[in-house]
């Protein structure tokens, strides 16, 4: 296909998504025409139900939704380069358990904000991961896996522990937050998530030539005048800093941040300097359409988790069976 | 004009899992020279050099990489004056070719790669006689090619002293003459070349100056003896040789007799 044509619908795509979005929802107390002239007077209207729908919920919906999974797909990405690795995402690294035991102990017993709760644990976990899987100042890929795994199962045991001992109310929203959820989004959890993601990603995105060279092998990059160590680190941190934030609002969407990668390399090639805008892009286009799906076809609140891997999952294995993706 | 010693190895001993790997080891390396390095299998070859790039630390005593410990190096710094080319490459992703070249030129490269970048990977790619092999997936490459690709690399690279290990390795007889031949014109480019090679004959073709690996030390052969002398070969590789004379160089072959 032709670049230039690529590259227009490279960024076109994602904005026809988002701007489809706003038109599609459960409400039926307002027509298409409607919300279009109330898009095109700056969001001036007369009719308060339809300001408060719009405004209120459906375009913090869409933003954090885009956001989450533009972030999902992008650390996942960096984390399969860094660590040399295809089988890695942020939930690997003990995130997803971290944040869920957060939530959960936030939802039964403690007074601080979910939010909080989850993003501290996540990033507590993750950073175990990385302590324990340190050897001698540097990280190895094989044992960074194994840490994560069993951070994770540690962490996964105590969130058992404590849906044991919560009432049977409590541990209904136990059970939905880690099933992930967007429809309680509003600009308030935007705003708490907006500024690290913003800086997470900003890091990841000027990472995207580097993690070329890093993905080549630690050694060939040291070589060739990269300060492996510190770069990993940096980036690592980065990728712990946006998707703790994400699945602080988000709860746990799972294997999100894993697949996309993939299905990106399928789409643009390895080169990380494009793969890398584009698995936010993509990430965030396709985790929207997926929650369309939801908005437009129950009329109760499918939790994103599940449907991200009931339409995730056999996309992927479709594009896995089509393409020879190279690994042995 | 005297000869200028490059890197300068100042009583190192190395361990491994506290076993010693090299003893008080003290030499000089050349500038502008051709020395490959040679040594049974298993001598430390590779950890040697390992040592001179600085992939590894000495356990005491130090290295010297013109004048200026190679620890005080920063990377950047460092990868001008020397770069490395391993025994052998995997790559997990399936890069393009010209990509993987590219990352060789990753301390000249501030933000991002520019057209200019991507023009010099394509000539070093020519250089090395392998522009055909540009657009390939890296991954789906021969042993054999792969070297080639990672030795285009080390060349974009454009470092002072290139040291590499076993470059001829993966290569067959054709390739490996083309390269000691380009090797050998990126000495009048004014670099310092060290290798590490299996075959003692293609060292003492195309090489300046000859180090041997063996007991943990690292060494020269000593004043009035040829490095192709019969019993010193004997020596190293604890097996039997016939020097052979072939165009006033001489040569070593198996004692089959």
């Amino acid at each position: 296909m032709n670049k230039t044509f690529l590259k227009i619908l490279f960024y076109l795509i994602p904005a026809i998504v988002i701007v489809a979005s706003v038109f599609i929802g459960s409400s039926t107390l307002f027509s298409k025409k409607e919300i279009f002239e109330y898009i095109f007077s700056g969001f001036q209207t007369s009719n308060q139900t339809l300001d408060s729908i719009i405004f209120n919920i459906r375009i913090p919906r869409i933003l954090i939704t885009f956001m989450i999974g533009g972030t999902l797909a992008m650390s996942g990405n960096s984390l399969q380069a860094t660590l040399k690795n295809p089988l890695v995402c942020p939930y690997i690294l003990g995130l997803s358990s971290g944040a869920a035991f957060g939530a959960a102990l936030s939802l039964a017993y403690l007074t601080i904000p979910i939010q909080i709760s989850a993003f501290v644990f996540g990033f507590i976990a993750v950073l175990l991961t990385y302590i324990i899987s340190m050897k001698k100042n540097n990280v190895s890929t094989v044992t960074i896996i194994l840490a994560g795994v069993v951070v994770s199962g540690i962490f996964t045991a105590l969130l058992t522990i404590v849906q044991f001992f919560s009432d049977p109310f409590k541990l209904q929203s136990i059970v939905s937050w880690t099933m992930g959820n967007l429809h309680n989004s509003s600009w308030e959890k935007f705003k708490i998530a907006f500024i690290p993601i913003l800086v997470g990603t900003t890091i990841l995105y000027f990472y995207k030539w580097k993690l070329n060279a890093i993905a080549l092998g630690d050694e060939e990059a040291k070589t060739s005048g990269i300060n492996v160590k510190r770069d990993k680190l940096i980036i690592l941190f980065a990728v712990t800093l946006a998707t703790s934030s994400a699945v602080a609002i988000s709860g746990v969407i799972g294997l999100f941040g894993l697949i996309i990668p993939h299905i990106t390399r399928m789409l643009v090639g390895v080169d990380n300097r494009i793969s890398m805008p584009f698995n936010f892009l993509f990430g965030g286009s396709f985790l929207l359409i997926i929650d369309d799906f939801s908005r437009s076809f129950f009329d109760f609140e499918m939790p994103i988790g599940v449907l991200t891997m009931l339409i995730g999952a056999p996309f992927f294995i479709y594009l896995m069976k089509k393409n020879n993706i190279g690994w042995e | 004009m005297g000869i200028n010693k490059i890197i300068s190895v100042d009583n190192l001993s190395f361990k491994y899992n506290n076993k010693a790997v090299f003893e008080n080891v003290s030499i000089n390396i050349f500038q502008n020279k051709l020395t490959f390095i040679l040594g049974e299998n298993g001598s430390g070859k590779s950890t040697f050099i390992k040592l001179l790039v600085g992939l590894l630390d000495v356990t005491e005593g130090n290295i010297f990489l013109k004048n200026k410990e190679i620890k005080n190096y920063s990377f950047i710094e460092k990868s001008k004056i020397i770069g490395l080319l391993k025994q052998s490459h995997k790559s997990v992703f399936p890069f393009n070719v010209v990509d993987v070249v590219l990352t060789g030129l990753t301390n000249k490269i501030k933000l991002f790669p520019t057209k200019k970048d991507y023009q010099l990977a394509y000539e070093t790619l020519e250089k090395v006689g392998i522009s055909y092999l540009s657009e390939k997936n890296y991954c789906e490459l021969s042993g054999g090619e792969q070297q080639l690709v990672m030795i285009t690399r080390l060349i974009a690279q454009d470092s002072e002293i290139f040291i590499l290990d076993e470059p001829t390795a993966h290569l067959d007889l054709c390739f490996q003459s083309k390269l000691l031949s380009l090797l050998k014109s990126l000495l009048s480019e004014g670099k310092t070349i060290i290798s590490v090679v299996h075959d003692p004959n293609l060292a003492f073709i195309y090489g300046d100056d000859f180090l041997f690996v063996d007991n943990k030390k690292v060494f020269r052969v000593e004043n009035g003896t040829e490095p192709w002398n019969e019993n010193f070969i004997k020596s190293i590789y604890k097996s039997s040789f016939k020097q052979i004379d072939y165009l006033g160089k001489k040569l070593i072959i198996p004692d089959f007799n």
